[in-house]
């Protein structure tokens, strides 16, 4: 899966939990999900949670510490499926 | 007991400094906020006594790590629930029962003398929402203290609820990841609700009687990863609302 796959499911995994949906039009590796997406620090886990469904990853708390924007969901994704 | 923390050593020292001053200062904050809410705000706590005993009885049970996972109405509930379950001076002599406290920086830690208040009162203060590795490094120094014997208070729903009841869609991912990530660690689950309390607010009703609910219990999972402390999170959460569902209906009974 090429980086630019998983960036549009990322943004696809995230639409349901934006506030921000004009935002969420031009997202891109520098989109924070929490501030620009305007997405709720508390749904993230369920956002991660979505990711580890559609990519058939599993992410430890430590990992998703890391996700601020979508570039580092789609690094930690890519990373997890090697 | 091992500390899943990874804290640096200047970090769990820090800490240690926090602790102790904090210990010392008790002997003065500790009555001054029972006298406050007692003599000057005129609060009670329904059946202190008995709670209190309960709790004491529930600590005996296992010496392993206690997390205070509370409902959240009031920017005061912290204050009072340590006050309910340890009253004044037995709260002074088993000072490791004092719960840490997690206040919003906004709301408690934005200056300096309420800096150094809340310092001086166990507390760490968290940004809510704020940048994840911050949130991370807040909770890992709540796992080393908890690893070491202390307990600490977590809001189940991260902030005040909005509808006034136990908002399981907003439940703090956080407080699952503490107890998942600590060996051993029960959840003490507090429902905390004045008599006059509608909704939330920033303070309780003067002169308000508060009914107080505790139960303790192991949290279990075969997940991993995010999803068990997910799981953790979940069963605290409707622990509450089981609580808050026997207190409206002795509510209704009585009325």
């Amino acid at each position: 899966m090429t980086r630019e796959e998983i960036l549009a499911k990322v943004v696809e995994i995230v639409r349901p939990f934006a506030k921000n949906k004009d935002a969420l039009e031009t997202a891109g590796p520098e989109t924070n999900i929490l501030e620009d997406l305007k997405v709720n620090s508390a749904r993230l886990v369920d956002v991660i949670l979505e990711f580890e469904d559609e990519f058939d990853i599993e992410v430890e708390d430590e990992d998703a510490d890391s996700v601020n924007t979508i570039g580092d969901a789609v690094d930690l994704i890519e990373a997890k499926i090697g | 007991m091992s500390d899943p923390s990874g804290l640096t050593r200047r970090e769990r020292l820090a800490l240690f400094l926090q602790r102790e001053v904090s210990r010392l200062a008790s002997w003065f904050w500790i009555p001054a906020s029972a006298f406050t809410m007692r003599y000057l705000l005129g609060y009670r706590i329904r059946n202190a006594s008995r709670l209190r005993r309960r709790f004491r009885a529930m600590l005996r049970e296992s010496d392993g790590p206690v997390l205070i996972c509370a409902n959240h109405l009031t920017m005061v509930d912290s204050a009072l629930v340590a006050w309910a379950l340890g009253g004044t001076w037995w709260s002074v002599f088993n000072f490791r029962w004092v719960p840490w406290n997690l206040p919003e920086t906004r709301n408690f830690a934005s200056g300096g003398i309420s800096q150094l208040a809340v310092w001086l009162t166990k507390c760490i203060p968290i940004r809510r929402g704020g940048r994840r590795q911050d949130v991370s490094t807040i909770l890992r120094r709540v796992q080393h203290l908890l690893s070491r014997g202390e307990t600490a208070l977590i809001f189940a729903e991260g902030g005040r609820s909005r509808t006034g009841r136990v908002q399981t869609d907003s439940i703090a991912h956080g407080m699952g990841r503490i107890a998942a990530s600590v060996a051993g660690c029960r959840a003490l689950c507090v429902y905390l609700r004045g008599d006059r309390q509608r909704t939330w607010s920033a303070l309780p009703v003067i002169g308000d009687s508060f009914y107080v609910d505790i139960d303790m219990f192991q949290p279990t999972s075969d997940r991993s990863g995010m999803r068990r402390s997910r799981d953790f999170a979940r069963q605290i959460a409707e622990r509450l609302v089981r609580m808050e569902e026997t207190y409206f209906a002795r509510r209704q009974r009585r009325s």
